[in-house]
Order: structure tokens, then sequence, then C-alpha cells
């Protein structure tokens, strides 16, 4: 793609690095096509980073502070589109959804249920979790560690079941999207798990080193 | 804002100044030759104290006066306005206790403040002390038209508290080019100053708010990676734990005497005096005397009480710390640097505690009032065109939402999301035929709406009549550079866009806004009018004597009608003086002096004759 202006090649169709005309494009743009990157579920994390900060140096509503108001308000939305891209790209959980609904795969309110052989494991951690939420008792923080460890190895074993399923990607509409979709439910449970867990964690730090007298912690 | 065009000339020359609008005081910074300066008056701090004070006549008094006014004259002194910017009553009932004004809610949440009559927002306070920050700017830059300012904010503002302070620049007549987020703005300072790049923690504790934020620098960018705090933490707290200790050892009649405002405000300005006392020494005697309530207390305060008192304020801190890391995804150890911002990082007992939880000893090389005010100014010169060096990518710091069926949080835009940001959520209608969608729109953490704060609501209206569940409505958040939300909606099977009118709580319409700066330039004339009508009557009495003087020596030699007419303006001039308004003043001025012009020719002639005969003027 080349810039209208100058005819440089883009390295985003956001803006020119040479000669700084912002572009504007599609309201729900591809993710992917934003940071010049082809459709595929791996993506170099540090590469992307690297890209967010150079982009962010074509099209941030900073350096437009005395550009008209037009361009100002093509800034403000060209950078946050570059930034809900980011957002999802850096997101392992995220981008696999969008390339499944983008390949014509089912979405969570379609196919709602989770992998079976996960189930099982689902109700053991279920009870753990119940456990934690209760008296703090140093097993109850024990527990909740090895939880911790166990729900993040399966989560890195349920991505790397998903990335070999999505590399290549498959065809439009194929039968495997539904599958990865289950394995994407079972994530967002995880997921959902992992965050209680950080926030029982975090709660537990604060009480641990409360001041007994301490009555202005509201 | 037409006065504001009235400077054009100095327009070219219009700096972007960085403005820290703290609890307790506030700094202006400036970019000039390659660096952020804060501004300040030759060998003075500049501190601009964030207090306003209302004299019994005239114009209300800002800064370094109003703060001397605190302490004699508390009954008509604001201080800590910051509190109460896009707060209800029922948030700050605490801060109202120190407050010497009988108070009030609007319809939708704002705080009024009655000051003899007159009702101000906080919103019109700190325009107050911003428009002073703009003279006070204006005058150390040469006279230069100062518009044009970054203004920072803490990061753990919300959306209301946000829109508060931009709309009391723009009663200020400020063009607000940018909102920054405090620790942000710091780090700024920071990484210009020292040259690192790295992951930095930002632990910024004021008099009123508390903010942490982590940042990593990388090749010029400072990009956070989240952000927690409490807006309502900070050094106030500490001297408030220093007053309620030193009530109780008072005994009851001081406890009684609390519940008067000024007696509490005047506490609170001599246990904050304590409090800087202890950050260099071990020990400091706590004095206070109130002549009203005839109490006089004094006690030496040993740091170690000190800090117990404020212990629990200080672990509170400690756990927006964690929480920030654990947003990050950081672990102590990546932490490269710990800087400290804000007053209240003197305290010895905060930077042991920082520097125990991080593992480090923080970085304090840099002024840790100044700091702020200084990033503000970097970001000012970037905006102006100044420099591509830098660029700040920063976060939102609370979850945005939508109130949905049942009362639950649905989130849009999760906390830490970077801004400009935006994201779209799908709704439906859930009767038949239903042709219209109220949204509230929400902010905070919690899963109840009930528990977040709600920034206003909308309603989406024009649905075209179908089954339940079969409209598609868009509800688009966008968040600017500013961290400031814009909702739109659209009914995505018909392309209808939403009608939206969005009611902002404890804030300001953009009418009330307009309303309020015409009266306020209003005021500005009054005032002006006020000073005038003054100079006026001094005048007209001088005139007066003068003329009264000059009747008694040539008075004989004028005809009969020049003198009735003479003698007619002055007692016009004298009744004017007294009651009029400043036309009928500057008219009775007028007429006294052309009636007078045959008595001072007179006068002349007499004195030239004198000379004449060598007779001395009295004499005649």
């Amino acid at each position: 793609m080349r810039c209208s202006v100058c005819d440089e090649e883009l390295t985003t169709p956001l803006g020119c690095a040479k000669c700084g005309t912002l572009h504007p494009v599609a309201e729900h743009p591809d993710p992917f096509a934003l940071f010049g990157l082809e459709r595929r579920f791996q993506v170099d994390q540090k590469a992307l980073r690297k890209s967010l900060m150079r982009f962010s140096r074509l099209v941030h509503p900073d350096f437009f502070g005395e550009a008209s108001a037009e361009t100002r308000a093509l800034a403000e939305r060209n950078s946050s589109q570059l930034n809900a891209a980011f957002g999802l790209l850096s997101d392992d959980y995220r981008r696999a959804e969008h390339l499944v609904e983008a390949l014509g795969g089912p979405t969570s309110k379609k196919v709602r249920d989770m992998p079976q052989a996960f189930l099982m494991e689902v109700m053991e951690w279920n009870e753990t979790l119940e456990e934690a939420r209760g008296e703090p008792s140093p097993e109850a923080l024990r527990d909740l560690t090895k939880l911790h460890f166990s729900l993040q190895s399966e989560r890195g074993h349920l991505i790397a079941a998903i990335e070999g399923q999505l590399t290549p990607l498959p065809e439009h509409s194929s039968e495997v999207l539904e599958n990865v979709r289950r394995q994407l439910n079972a994530i967002r449970y995880i997921d959902r798990a992992l965050h209680e867990i950080e926030e029982l964690r975090l709660e537990r730090a604060s009480e641990d080193k409360a001041c007994p007298t301490s009555n202005s912690t509201s | 804002m037409p006065y504001l065009e009235l400077d054009v000339l100095n327009n070219a020359a219009a700096p972007i100044v960085g403005i820290d609008l703290g609890t307790t005081n506030s700094l202006v910074a400036v970019w000039r030759d390659d660096r952020p300066v804060v501004l300040k008056p030759e060998g003075k701090s500049g501190r601009i104290p964030s207090a306003v004070h209302f004299p019994p006549t005239g114009p209300p008094i800002v800064g370094q006066k109003a703060r001397a006014h605190a302490l004699t004259d508390p009954r008509s002194t604001m201080l800590s306005i910051k509190r109460f910017m896009g707060r209800g009553l029922k948030d700050v009932t605490e801060d109202l206790e120190t407050v010497p004004f009988p108070s009030s809610e609007k319809e939708n949440g704002l705080i009024q403040f009655d000051v003899g009559g007159r009702k101000y927002t906080p919103q019109e306070l700190s325009a107050l002390i911003l428009r002073h920050i703009r003279e006070v700017a204006s005058e150390l830059l040469d006279g230069a038209n100062v518009y044009r300012a970054v203004i920072t904010v803490p990061a753990y503002f919300d959306d209301t508290q946000r829109q508060a302070t931009r709309d009391a620049a723009k009663l200020a007549g400020l063009e607000i080019e940018r909102i920054i987020n405090e620790p942000t703005a710091a780090s700024l300072a920071y990484g210009l100053d020292q040259r690192k790049e790295g992951t930095v923690a930002v632990f910024d504790l004021g008099g009123g708010t508390f903010d942490v934020s982590v940042l990593s620098i990388e090749e010029g960018v400072f990009r956070v990676l989240s952000t927690s705090g409490d807006t309502h933490l900070g050094g106030d707290d500490f001297d408030r734990a220093l007053v309620d200790y030193a009530l109780e050892r008072m005994g009851p009649d001081a406890v009684k005497a609390a519940a008067d405002p000024a007696f509490l405000q005047g506490l609170k300005l001599s246990a904050e005096a304590c409090k800087m006392k202890l950050s260099s020494s071990g020990k400091a005697e706590f004095q206070f005397t109130s002549p009203d309530h005839g109490i006089s207390w004094r006690e030496l305060i040993t740091r170690e009480t000190f800090e117990e008192l404020i212990d629990p304020f200080v672990k509170r801190t400690l756990d927006s710390c964690r929480r920030a890391l654990a947003d990050a995804e950081l672990e102590l150890g990546d932490v490269d640097e710990v800087v400290l911002v804000g007053g209240s990082t003197r305290v010895p007992l905060v930077e042991s505690r920082v520097s125990e939880f991080f593992g480090r000893k923080p970085h304090t090389g840099l002024d840790p009032d100044e700091v702020v005010a200084l990033g503000a100014a970097v970001q000012g010169h970037v905006l102006a065109g100044g420099t591509r060096e830098v660029l700040l990518l920063d976060v939102t710091p609370l979850s945005l939402g939508i109130e949905t069926m049942g009362g639950a949080m649905s989130k849009i835009i999760a906390r830490n999301a970077p801004i400009p940001g935006q994201a779209t959520e799908g709704f439906t209608t859930y009767a038949d035929n239903q042709t219209g969608i109220d949204f509230n729109v929400l902010q905070g953490e919690r899963e109840l709406a009930a528990d977040c704060r709600s920034l206003g609501r909308f309603k989406l209206s024009g649905i075209p009549p179908m089954p339940a569940g079969m409209a598609r409505v868009g509800v688009r958040f966008s968040l600017d550079a500013n961290g400031m939300l814009t909702v739109t909606a659209k009914e995505e099977t018909t392309g209808q866009s939403a009608s939206i009118d969005v009611q902002p709580m404890h804030g300001l319409t953009d009418g009330e806004v307009e309303v309020m700066l015409s009266e306020s330039y209003e005021h500005a004339q009054a005032d002006f009018d006020a000073r005038r009508v003054a100079d006026l009557r001094t005048e007209i009495g001088m005139m007066i004597r003068a003329t009264e003087r000059a009747l008694g020596q040539a008075g004989d030699a004028l005809d009969r009608e020049t003198r009735m007419e003479i003698e007619e303006t002055v007692a016009l001039a004298r009744s004017r003086s007294e009651d009029g308004g400043l036309d009928e003043v500057q008219a009775a001025r007028d007429r006294l002096e052309q009636s007078t012009l045959p008595l001072a020719a007179l006068l002349m002639d007499s004195v030239a004759k004198t000379a004449l005969t060598g007779k001395k003027m009295g004499d005649v």
C-alpha cells in the first residue's frame, strides 16, 4: 500500500512515515492489517510492541497539537484504532477469537460448552476456589498457589493446541473452528478463575499486613 | 470567551504552560532554553497555595495571601478544593467538616458552597485558583498572555473529576491543550532528567490524592503499563489523623468546639505544621490556640506516635502498589527504579515503607513538589510541536461500561486500556416493539452497577418497532488522549443514530459553563467598576475640598449664576458619589469639573494679580 499524498510505501495504513499524512481507515479495520502483519495466530510480541511505538509516533494526537481540528480528530481516531488493534493482537485469547470469528467460526453465544475432558477438572478447581473464598487458612492459601500453577499450565496447553489448529489457518467455516471455540471457552473459564485468585491474593496480602488497631481502611 | 481575544498581539508568543493544580499547592512551569522550568518569583518558591479567601468586600483573594488568611480568618477561607471536584456531598462528608461555608447539592449531585449568599461550585473555586495561576505566570513571563495549558490530574481521577477540572479551566479562560496524569507527567520529567530506560514505578502521594503508575521507558516512549491509586488519600489524611489524636488529648471542650469548621480548620493547619516538623526531627511540638473557644494547647509529639497514627494510610498505598504490579503483570524484581513524587513522600515513614516494599531505595533526585509541573511543561512543548523525541502512551485508570438488565455492570473498556481508545458493544431490546433504550454509563471495577460510579444517563430513541431481541444497538465508547469519554450509539439494522444527551453527574453542562463564563465576565466587570467608583469618589472628595477653598478665596468675584451652578454641582457630586453607579458618579465628576472652570480661571487670574501686587495668596 502506498501513501496517496507522497506515494511512499506505507508501513501502516494509518499514516505515512515520510510525509506525516494521516490516512482514514474503515470503522472496523483488520487489526493485523493495521500493524502490517499477515493474518495468523503467531505474533512476535516484542516486534508488535516496537511497531506500536513506531506507529504511535506517526499517529498520536500529541504530534498534531497545532493541526486543524479535523486532523486532530483523525489522529485521535487512528490512534485509538492502533491501540485497539494492539490490545487484540497482544492478547492470545482475543487474537484466537478474532481469527475464529473472521473465518466464520461460531461465537461464544453459539457454542457455549467446553471440551469434555476439561469438565472434571473444572469441578475440582471450583472446590478449591470455594474453600479459598472462606476463612484464610495457610492450607487454603497453599492450595490456591497450587491451583494457580495448574491453571496456568493448563492454559499453556490449550493455547498450544489452539495454535496448532490455527496454523496454517483452517478453511473458512471449517469444523476445526468449533473445536477451537470450545477450547477458547475453557480458557475463558481459566482466566476468570486466575483473576479471582489474583483478587483473593491481593486481599490476603492487604489483610496480612493490616494493623490490628486500624479502622480507616474503608 | 471574547475577552481572551483582546490580547491578539501576544498570540504568537503564547506559551503552553504546564499547570499542576494540587490539593494544597499548585505550580506552573514552562519550557525555556531546552528544558522545563518552574515559574517562581525571584528567590521564592514556585508553590502557589490552592487557597481562596473571601474578604468582606471586593473580589476573592487567591494563593499566598489567601493561605495566610486561613489562619487569621478561617471563617472565610477555603482550602483543599480539589477533594470536592466531581464529587457529591456523600462522597466527602469528612472533608466538609473543615469547610467554613454551608454546602448544598444540586439535582445532579453537584456541590455548591454558599459564600455570603453567592453560590460557588468546586469548579468555580478551582477556576479562581487557575485564574490566579494565569496571572502569576503572565507576570513571570514578562506579560505574555497565558491562556494555553497542559493541566495535570491524578491518574486515578475518574471521568467526572476530569470533566470538572476541564470545566474549571474553561471558566478560568484557559484553553486546555491536554489533560495528563500526574505520575505520568512526573515520569516524563524524570526520564528526561536521568536519560534512563527501563521499568519505572512512580509513587505519587500528594496533599489529597495518591497514584501509583508503572511505566516502561523505551526509545523516548513513556508507556504506562498500569495505574492504581486513591483519589481520597494524601497528606490531608495524615493531618486529620493528628487532629483526631489532638482532640482526644485536649478533652471534651475541644471535641465540642470541633463542630465549628473554623476551629477544625485552624487545628488542621497546626497539625500540618507539626507534621512537617516531624519530617526532619524526631519530635515536634503541636501547638494550637483558639481565642474564640478559649482553648490553648500544646504537646510534644514524637515521630513514633505520628507514624502509628498514619500507618493505616501508608498501608493503603502499598495495597495500590500490589494492584498496579499485578495489573502490569510484573513482579517486584522487574521494577528498575522507584520515583517518589508529591510533598507527602517527604514523610520518612512513607519513604521507608516504599523502599521496603520495592526492595530498593527510591530515586529522590528531583524535587517531589516540582516534578509534576515540569513534566506538564514538557508535554506542552511536545504539543506546541517543539519536539518529537518523547511520547506519552497513557491508560485509563478505571473500567468503563453500561448497566445491563438486572443491575449488572457490563464492561466495555477495561481498566489500564491504552488511550486514546475505543470499543463497541452490542445491545438489544428486551420487550416487543420497544422503541427506546435507557443507558446508564458506569465507571468502576465492581460487578454491580450500584457499586460503580454513574457518569450519566442517556436514552437511545427512535428504534423501529420490532420483536424483542431483534434490534442491534451498537454502543461505542471513545476515550480521547485526555482520558475523557464520549459515548455514541447506533441502531444497526436501521442505521438510526441515538440522540444522546448525557447528563453529567456532579458536573456542569456545557450550557452552565457558558452561563458561568459570562457571569464571571460580568463579575470581573463589576469588580472593575467598583474599583473605578472608589477612585472617582476619592477624586470628587479632593475636588470638592479644593473648590470650597477656592470659593472662600475668590468666590466673591464670581457672578451669582456661576456661583450657584458650582454650589449645585458640588451638592450633586456629593450625593452621587455616595449612592451612584459608575456612570452617574463619572457624570457628576465631569460636571463638577466643567462648572468649576470659571472659578479655576479666576483663581489663575488672582494668582497672577497677587504676584503682581506682591501679596500672598492667603492674604486675599
